[in-house]
């Protein structure tokens, strides 16, 4: 049923948002990370949507086949900023090169906090045409109760 | 059904059903690049299924017309989305009370015609 797979799309919307909220909270965790597993200080992530065809409820392919291509959205890519690190002179630092400075990740706090509002403002429309179509389903079963 | 008029409101209740999804996929991508708004000619669409009989056509989706594209070349506006949102839980909620209404006539004149 059409309203059914609605809310399948707001989910893939909602699951979206939140891989990119968790992302940002990684960056902003590691803001002052010099050490990696791959070398170096930690380098941002952010994630790169795309459309996707949301899973179906109870695997109806062939009905899945009939109807119009309406795409929820998921996370392609995770791609790594290549912004050069900044580097802060620090000597006693144990990462610190020969002449005595440390690279540290090159972080903005303003571009990371207006990423994560923007990320929850999405997060929140998912939510509301989750609820509206979550009302539409009720009245339809109200239908049967009168 | 019982009338025309009871399945012509079922048929309008499907096409709020497939353009609420719409609008949902819209809100999901409001933020992948690329994605164009989508829509459907809702009086359309509601003219052609209401003069047809027989097996339903699905509406036919297309891209809305005249929105302005970010620099992702994403042209999704969400105050447009929202607006559709509600604008179509409030028909569907409009359209089953007018159903459920009109179930209880029909209850009642079987109650009288009871005695």
């Amino acid at each position: 049923m059409s309203l059914f797979e609605t809310l399948s799309v707001s989910a893939s919307g909602m699951s979206a948002q939140r891989a990119r909220t968790e992302l940002l909270a990684q960056n902003i965790a590691n803001s002052e990370t010099t050490r990696t597993p791959e070398g170096g200080p930690y380098r941002r992530q952010d994630a790169v949507f795309e459309t996707a065809p949301v899973a179906q409820p109870f695997g109806s392919v062939f009905s899945a086949a009939l109807e119009t291509e309406t795409p929820g959205v998921r996370v392609s890519e995770v791609l790594y900023d290549d912004k050069e690190p900044i580097r802060r002179y620090l000597p006693g630092h144990p990462d610190a090169d020969e002449k005595g400075y440390v690279a540290f990740p090159n972080f903005s706090p303003i571009e990371e906090m207006v990423d994560l509002m923007n990320a929850s403002r999405s997060f929140n429309a998912n939510i509301t045409a989750a609820s509206a179509v979550k009302d539409m389903i009720s009245r339809s079963i109200d239908l049967l109760r009168s | 059904m019982v009338d025309p008029i009871q399945s012509g409101m079922a048929q309008y209740l499907d096409l709020l059903a497939a353009r609420q999804k719409i609008v949902a996929s819209n809100i999901a991508n409001a933020e992948t690049p690329g994605y164009h708004s989508k829509d459907i000619d809702f009086q359309f669409e509601f003219q052609s299924l209401a003069s047809t009989y027989g097996p339903r056509a699905e509406p036919h989706v297309m891209e809305t017309p005249g929105l302005k594209e970010r620099n992702d070349g994403n042209n999704v506006s969400m105050d447009r989305e929202m607006r559709l949102l509600s604008e179509n839980a409030l028909r569907f909620q409009f359209v089953t009370q007018m159903m459920r209404n009109q179930v209880g006539q029909y209850r009642k004149a079987l109650q009288s015609s009871r005695g």
